[in-house]
């Protein structure tokens, strides 16, 4: 089926949750509202002429300082310096989140994009891990990298980093950390010559008779 | 003769030269006229070299493959370049048996605390291997890893460090020899002596 | 937690109940050292010492940061950090990340360069394979399979060394093309050889030795089956959803660089010892597909054209256009796919990257449920999961 079929049942369906259709670049995508996203998914997962059943990828995107104009000129993340010290930066990071599902049908062999974008303050999006199990874990990596929030989701939290990490890293203002929890983070700057030989220490003069021997009477 | 197909070419050149080579004369003094080793059994030498040479050729490491270096420790252990052969073939899966632990993998913030219980249960005299670059200081990771730990020297006391992304396996027996070296008690290379160089060059062998 | 209040509905757990008599479950760790768990995962097990009742994996000990990597470094510097990804396989995610690289870039590959893509990834997906059989053999008790796989597989590493310069990680191919060309020496009739060998006498050693041996069978027959719906729902792929019946691959279904042009089978688990999906119908899918793999090769290199090796030559600077889109490529594992955001410079803005092991193994919950710890420790082994791509 055609991506602009797609995107009319789907239309048809939703009413004015769909808010647009994108077909100008490489791959078509569908914009959806954030509240409607649950029966979006249930809907192209049972219709008969749709008949979505795989959940191909689910992205988290923080859209922060994204260079509308095509020009590359987005923000630049902070890394480490050639010291291994953090970089740091009073920027504030501003711009909405971002959700990307991308699905696929084993039976009728099309594929479709659906984006959903939330603001910053509230970061929150319906899960549709009750739609397809795989999303449970995608939403949670979503979660523990970039901070947007599933409500309805079963167990979220962290899953590659530590339960108890503060921030989420794929934000753009995101910060490195120097430490956690005494494990250090920083790294050495180059060093040229990382074993020195030590000095060596100077013998104290064999010459000097010590008082207590009794060869010296 | 006609010509069997499984018998390899000059195989009966090679088998003359195998029956008649001939110990060298520094071999013999060990053994008398009738081949048998000589009465008086001393061995004139110290304890350390004893114990050290015991521990270094018996180093066992601990399982402890963390990410790609792994795989190549894997192959130096597999049949082509067999770590089997340098006493280092038994891999312990648990620390307390086991001397060596040769970190291989990045090390990332969460693993570090599992690393240094490891480290903390094996008994002494132990030893680190620090495998690959994300061991030795941070590896690829250094810049943006926010979850890396820029070298396993941050967490244990490292002898050996063996550079590569990912070593081969032929590097990664060098630095199991230095570290015997370290063991040993010897700085740089053991130099072998020149007779038993002589001899091993005229030892005829199957192609 | 008290047996009685856990349903499960395979394995042995309903024998093992007796009524009347409370008993408490043990939480147990197969930690992240663990000699049978395929790298650095951790199990938090739920268990009575011999039935697992709750499985949870806990991963991100090897989590590598490479997403924020790919907001930080040039589109041609990430081709390095996909390597690491699948370090089993590494020619299939650099082919993952170039093919959607030049999906978004609309970028023409030479189909000489597409020719020798092809050959090198199928070989990496035979190393991987051969590595496959050989840990899944030693975590069911077989010492010989590793030897053997191991032996071949350094054959393999020797090819793909003297065509990219490394042994085992690549960093080989760059979007529009591949980095080096095939070099001089005779190495493709080297390659033909190699799979003569493999096609001939390698692939019956195995079958005899391991894949129709009566205790890998009574092993793995019936053990930890995964069904098609199953495999829908938590989105495995790969040899893992082939094993349980579905015949979709991606060389075939939905093709990208030359693949439409080669004859090839998909191999299938069809319950020949067992049910259709348990373990050892992914396994022997896993040994099929080399054979597989051997064919493609021949083909690939039989018909090798003349022409450039790269549309774009080494010190150019890459830049994609803005947009989006998502591509999925069938590595060793699975369907490795990466969704690259671009912003017109150098550099990702976001990419995100859809790993098969991280979807296969949310199976575990699942279907772990009920059975026996040395059963789960062959569930995780038919997964054939790599921690690197994993945690990324």
């Amino acid at each position: 089926m055609d991506q602009k079929e797609i995107y009319e049942l789907l239309a048809e369906k939703l009413g004015a949750a769909a808010l647009g259709f994108n077909d100008e670049g490489v791959e078509a995508f569908a914009d959806v509202e954030p509240g409607g996203i649950a029966d979006a998914c249930t809907f192209l997962r049972d219709d008969g002429r749709l008949a979505f059943d795989q959940l191909m990828c689910l992205s988290g995107i923080d859209w922060d300082g994204y260079d509308e104009n095509g020009k590359g000129k987005s923000v630049k993340i902070l890394g480490y310096t050639d010291e291994g010290q953090p970089e740091t930066s009073d920027r504030v990071g501003e711009g909405d989140f971002g959700v990307v599902y991308s699905l696929y049908s084993h039976s009728l062999r099309h594929k479709f994009t659906l984006r959903v974008r939330t603001p910053r303050t509230t970061a929150s999006v319906p899960t549709v891990s009750k739609i397809w199990s795989t999303a449970a874990w995608h939403e949670r990596e979503a979660w523990d990298l970039v901070g947007i929030n599933f409500e309805g989701h079963a167990d979220l939290r962290r899953i590659l980093l530590e339960e108890h990490w503060v921030g989420h890293p794929l934000r753009k203002d995101y910060q490195m950390p120097s430490q956690w929890e005494n494990v250090p983070l920083n790294g050495q700057p180059y060093n040229e010559n990382p074993f020195p030989k030590p000095e060596p220490t100077p013998d104290p003069t064999p010459d000097q008779p010590s008082g207590d021997d009794p060869a010296e009477g | 003769m006609s010509k069997n197909p499984t018998i390899p070419e000059g195989y009966d050149i090679q088998r003359e030269q195998m029956l008649n080579f001939k110990v060298p004369e520094q071999l013999l003094k060990v053994l008398d006229e009738d081949g048998r080793s000589d009465d008086k059994n001393f061995i004139l030498t110290t304890v350390d070299e004893v114990f050290n040479w015991a521990r270094l050729s018996s180093i066992w490491p601990v399982t402890f493959g963390l990410a790609c270096c792994a795989i190549e420790m894997m192959a130096a252990s597999a049949t082509r370049y067999d770590i089997d052969r340098f006493g280092a073939g038994a891999f312990r899966a648990t620390p307390r048996q086991a001397d060596l632990m040769i970190v291989s993998g990045t090390v990332t913030a969460k693993m570090a605390t599992r690393l240094k219980l490891i480290y903390d249960q094996m008994p002494e005299p132990k030893w680190v291997i620090a495998m690959g670059s994300c061991a030795i200081g941070g590896g690829p990771y250094f810049k943006y890893g926010y979850h890396v730990v820029k070298g396993v020297d941050f967490l244990v006391p490292v002898d050996v460090y063996v550079p590569g992304c990912p070593p081969r396996p032929e590097v990664l027996l060098e630095g199991l020899m230095r570290l015997q070296d370290k063991i040993r008690g010897r700085k740089g290379k053991f130099i072998t002596p020149k007779w038993i160089t002589d001899y091993a060059k005229k030892i005829p062998y199957r192609k | 937690m008290a047996i009685e209040n856990i349903k499960t509905t395979n394995g042995w757990a309903d024998q093992d109940h007796v009524p009347g008599i409370k008993s408490e479950l043990l939480e147990l760790n197969m930690g992240p050292q663990h000699p049978a768990t395929h790298g650095v995962l951790r199990l938090v097990l739920h268990t009575d010492g011999e039935i697992v009742y709750k499985v949870t994996p806990v991963m991100g000990y090897l989590h590598r940061c490479a997403e924020k990597i790919a907001e930080g470094v040039n589109y041609k510097q990430w081709v390095v950090y996909t390597d690491r990804f699948d370090y089993l396989s590494p020619m299939t995610c650099n082919h993952a990340y170039v093919t959607a690289l030049e999906k978004v870039m609309q970028q023409e590959v030479p189909e000489r360069a597409e020719h020798i893509r092809i050959v090198v990834s199928e070989l990496s997906r035979m190393a991987s394979h051969l590595i496959a059989l050989a840990t899944f053999g030693l975590d069911m008790g077989a010492w010989t399979p590793l030897l053997y796989c191991f032996r071949e597989r350094e054959v393999i590493l020797d090819l793909l060394e003297r065509i990219s310069g490394g042994r085992m990680l690549y960093n080989y191919m760059v979007p529009g093309g591949v980095r080096y060309d095939i070099p001089k020496d005779n190495w493709a009739s080297d390659v033909i050889e190699f799979i003569t060998m493999i096609e001939n006498k390698k692939l019956d050693d195995y079958n005899n030795l391991l894949s129709y041996n009566k205790i890998f069978i009574g092993r793995l027959a019936n053990v930890a089956v995964i069904d098609e719906k199953t495999a829908y729902d938590y989105g495995c792929t790969g040899p893992v959803l082939r094993g349980a019946g579905v015949n979709f691959d991606c060389r075939k279904d939905d093709p990208y660089s030359l693949y439409h042009k080669f004859d090839f089978d998909i191999p299938v688990g069809k319950g020949e010892m067992g049910t259709v999906g348990d373990c050892w119908d992914r396994y022997i899918v896993r040994v099929r597909e080399i054979e597989q793999s051997c064919r493609i090769i021949r083909q690939a290199l039989e018909s090798l054209p003349e022409g450039p090796y790269s549309a774009i030559e080494l010190k150019k600077i890459v830049k994609a256009p803005a947009g989006a889109a998502y591509s999925r490529v069938e590595s060793s594992k699975g369907e490795l796919g990466h969704y690259i955001i671009s912003d017109g410079g150098q550099t990702a803005f976001r990419n995100k990257v859809r790993s098969p092991s991280f979807c296969n193994l949310q199976v575990i919950e699942k279907v772990g449920v009920g059975q026996m710890v040395s059963d789960l420790v062959a569930l995780i082994g038919s997964l054939d999961i790599v921690l690197g791509e994993i945690d990324r």
